[in-house]
């Protein structure tokens, strides 16, 4: 059996007092590619920073040991120099250089008279290239290549610095599936020259099909490492649901109502490249009623909601009727009057003005309802903010509090309360419990039956399979861009929505 | 929040006594009540202009056309005067729509086309500034035709009756006062913090107090400029426009965050492009003025306002990311560089040094502007 190369031991890593990881221990082999996989928030990409030096020795505890030396990482430098290379989803490629240039990009060869020696350059690059048989011209510029050839120069970059630990986040959430072969034959060819891989992937398929161990990560803790000949797909599920979901999750029915949202074979292209990436969705929303979307990162649930609300993407079929009728408005301003509202999973980005006050965020998307002779009528304006400060209960002094000074879980308060005051029929809720401690969360759960009761419909989407199960009364899971599965809320368990997610459409339990 | 926004108001304030008191000592004229009335002449214009650059940079866009374009549409309106014999009102009527159609235009490439209002205005600069001098040919065009005054050369000329100006003096403190405890007794109701009593009465007796006095010095020296009266209710259409009215919400939201504007159903073209056109009327009517103070077209109307606006805007606590900024705050730095360029005419200081004080002052209110934010942040 090979040597070990890295060995974790029982590493805790806490943020201001939260546990990201518990407890993870889990050792790689040189010529070994070595699968993790969790669910989101597992702790996946913490381990990684913290493998990959940007969380420094000592701000974590437990230890661990790159070729049997204790590891003690100040910084991402110190990570490469013992030989730890991290490819990470979103590449660190300067697009309008060439391959060679991006290469050596930081490390260019020894300068003669302060110049940088291009020929040398290139050729290196071209070895380079050719000695990990990646057919790719050192000249061509990056922003030529597709994200699979990307990937395959990021890999040969990071193997320039002489790395024999290859970390890949993701690797394949943004390639086409030949571009994935060629990735995974790469990956089985540095294998047989003794480069150590852990590979991090939601897609189980490739895990089976590259992968000589799998260790399985939930809650922050390393739950059981397994040999990918001696176990199953159903077995790595189970893993990584393995819990009953608490009491967390307070719904009431609501009185079900008429049908208020009918999507029909909804396909939607992406802006930029201009291929489909919505296709086919279907699904309608009743009064009264919580539908859940569920779908792993990159799987189009937050697009489609975008998509909906007139904010991404172009239609290329389809139709969206809200209350029977056909919806034609494009822009959010119109769709907001048609009664459908959207709060972002990032509200920092897309939910508040943060340099502003509570009242000039609450009522910026229903000025237009409170004016009177074209200017806004300022005791409508406050009646209507307080009314919703009070129902929400918003911890802040005053209506004249700066929202950048407010809690993650208050800001949250004031993005849904924006939203309310449009008198909306249809809610979307884009991980609204996303980053926002537990007693605020039960608040918006608390919310989210107050408004159902009142009638609203909501669209609830969240990464948090508890969450969803929960809250929701139908689930629907997004696969690649397509429906994977819907469920009700009694048939619904981790298990089957994880497998709908993961394209696996029937998972036979052990 | 009170105590940040007066401590910034006070160092402006400081400044601007500086300012005043080493011009009075220098050049005892300073205070004369005709260098007074000249004085407000000039702010007006400058202030005119700050006023629509503030509507244009609250959403985070810029423009470096407006001074070619005070040459342009004041060269319009004086040709079609003096060489066509229009009356005075339909020129400035034409000039005022041309004005307000550029500009309209160019708000649409910034939001439609996506392309930078620096480099499309930039490029407004060089056109409007070349088609100026075609219009003009190259001359010097008077606004007058058969020496009889018209409204477009009193503009600058014409001075309120005296009584006048008391009248509205009055007419304004009244209702000063009345606005001011209307809205103290609405915040009061609410809930929100409202400054001592005190303190309200010593600020509306001094606004009261700087008013007459103002009307005083002026009357002295013919009375109220009309160039006054047009910033003032440039100044108060815009102050009720970003500070009563969805579109001026819009405006700070859009320069806050964008994106989460659009999210929020704020209507960003339409707003945007509003503000564009609105800067386009301005531009249209600080041109009459300019052009009208100047006595005539000529190739060098309007050189360089837009960085005098842009100045007073930044001097003024408007930040040029967009989201911030206040009339009132845009109306003391026009305050400042107009005693600046003032003075520095006075005192006959030659061109080359004019602009490099006018340069060292920007550098520092922004420079100053940067260090008190990030102390009291």
């Amino acid at each position: 059996m090979n040597p070990v190369v890295l060995e974790a031991e029982k590493i805790i890593k806490k943020f201001l007092g939260v546990v990201a990881l518990k407890d993870i221990s889990f050792n790689l082999r040189a010529g070994e590619i070595h699968g993790l996989c969790g669910e989101n928030g597992a702790g996946k990409s913490t381990l990684i920073k913290l493998l990959s030096g940007i969380y420094p020795y000592g701000s974590y505890e437990g230890d661990f040991f790159v070729h049997g030396q204790l590891a003690k990482f100040r910084s991402l430098a110190d990570a490469q120099k013992a030989g730890i290379a991290v490819i990470y989803q979103e590449l660190a490629l300067v697009d309008d250089m060439t391959v060679g240039e991006n290469i050596f990009l930081g490390a260019e060869p020894p300068a003669v008279q302060g110049l940088i020696d291009w020929h040398r350059v290139y050729h290196d690059a071209r070895l380079l290239l050719e000695k990990f048989n990646v057919g790719i011209d050192p000249s061509e510029p990056i922003a030529k290549l597709g994200m699979g050839q990307k990937q395959l120069v990021e890999i040969v970059k990071a193997l320039s610095k002489n790395s024999n630990i290859l970390i890949l986040d993701e690797p394949t959430a943004a390639l086409a599936e030949h571009e994935v072969l060629i990735l995974l034959d790469i990956l089985r060819d540095l294998r047989s020259r003794g480069i150590a891989s852990i590979y991090i992937s939601h897609k189980l398929d490739e895990l089976f099909a590259v992968c000589d161990r799998i260790t399985v990560l939930r809650d922050g803790s390393s739950i059981a490492t397994l040999e990918t000949k001696r176990t199953n797909k159903a077995q790595i599920i189970k893993h990584m649901v393995g819990r009953e979901i608490r009491d967390l999750f307070p719904r009431r029915q609501s009185k079900l109502g008429a049908s208020v949202l009918e999507i029909e074979n909804l396909t939607v292209a992406d802006p930029h490249s201009g291929q489909p990436f919505l296709s086919d969705i279907k699904f309608s929303l009743r009064v009264g009623e919580v539908l859940g979307i569920g779908a792993l990162m990159g799987a189009g649930r937050t697009e489609l909601l975008m998509h909906l609300f007139g904010a991404w993407g172009r239609r290329l079929s389809g139709s969206v009727r809200l209350n029977g009728r056909e919806l034609s408005a494009r822009k959010p301003e119109e769709i907001i009057r048609r009664g459908m509202v959207l709060v972002s999973e990032d509200r920092r980005r897309y939910g508040l003005i943060l340099d502003k006050t509570i009242a000039f965020n609450l009522s910026l998307s229903s000025l237009a309802k409170l004016t009177k002779n074209r200017l806004i009528d300022q005791g409508l304006e406050f009646q209507k903010n307080n009314h919703f400060f009070q129902s929400l209960r918003v911890k802040a002094p005053t209506l004249e509090e700066l929202v950048a000074k407010l809690s993650g879980g208050t800001q949250q308060k004031i993005v849904l309360g924006k939203a309310l005051m449009t008198e909306p029929l249809v809610i979307f809720l884009d991980e609204p419990t996303r980053g926002i401690d537990v007693g605020a969360k039960l608040e918006i759960y608390a919310i989210i039956n107050r408004l159902t009761d009142a009638g609203k419909a909501v669209l609830l989407v969240s990464s948090e399979l508890p969450e969803l199960i929960g809250m929701s009364d139908r689930i629907v899971i997004l696969h690649e861009g397509r429906i994977g599965g819907e469920f009700d809320r009694d048939e619904a368990t981790p298990e089957k929505l994880l497998a709908a997610a993961m394209g696996q459409r029937h998972v036979a339990l052990t | 929040m009170q105590s940040k926004k007066s401590l910034r108001d006070f160092s402006l304030l400081i400044a601007l006594v500086v300012i005043c008191a080493f011009f009075a000592i220098v050049s005892p004229q300073f205070l004369s009540a005709r260098n007074l009335s000249l004085l407000t002449t000039e702010l007006s214009i400058t202030a005119t202009l700050a006023m629509g650059m503030l509507l244009v940079i609250l959403p985070g866009n810029i423009d470096l056309s407006a001074g070619s374009g005070v040459g342009l549409l004041g060269g319009i309106a004086s040709v079609l005067v003096f060489e066509h014999k229009w009356p005075a009102p339909l020129a400035m009527g034409i000039a005022l729509a041309i004005g307000i159609l550029i500009w309209f235009c160019m708000g649409n490439l910034v939001v439609r086309q996506k392309m930078p209002a620096f480099i499309i205005t930039l490029g407004g600069l060089l056109i409007f500034k070349g088609l100026f001098w075609l219009v003009i040919h190259n001359s010097t065009i008077p606004i007058v035709q058969g020496g009889r005054a018209n409204l477009y050369s009193v503009l600058t000329t014409f001075y309120l009756p005296l009584i006048a100006g008391y009248a509205l003096a009055a007419l304004i403190v009244v209702a000063l006062i009345v606005g001011k405890l209307r809205a103290r007794k609405a915040r009061q109701a609410y809930g929100f913090a409202v400054e001592d009593g005190e303190v309200v009465f010593l600020k509306l007796f001094l606004a009261a107090q700087l008013i007459f006095l103002f009307v005083v010095v002026t009357n002295k020296f013919r009375g109220i400029p009309f160039s006054a009266v047009i910033l003032g209710v440039t100044a108060f259409a815009v102050y009720v426009l970003t500070t009563h009215t969805p579109f001026g919400r819009y405006l700070y939201a859009i320069g806050g965050n964008e994106e989460a504007a659009i999210i929020s159903g704020v209507p960003v073209e339409k707003v945007v492009v509003g503000s564009f056109s609105i800067m386009g009327a301005i531009v249209a009517i600080t041109g009459f003025m300019q052009t009208s103070y100047s006595g005539a077209s000529t190739t060098t109307v309007g050189d360089l306002m837009e960085l005098d606006a842009i100045a007073a805007c930044v001097i003024g606590g408007v930040s040029l990311k967009g989201g911030q900024g206040t009339v009132p705050g845009v109306l003391f730095g026009a305050l400042i560089m107009a005693c600046l360029l003032n003075g520095m005419t006075l005192l006959a200081v030659s061109p080359e040094f004019k602009f490099i004080a006018r340069g060292a002052v920007l550098s520092l209110a922004v420079w100053m502007d940067v260090r008190l934010r990030r102390k009291l942040l």
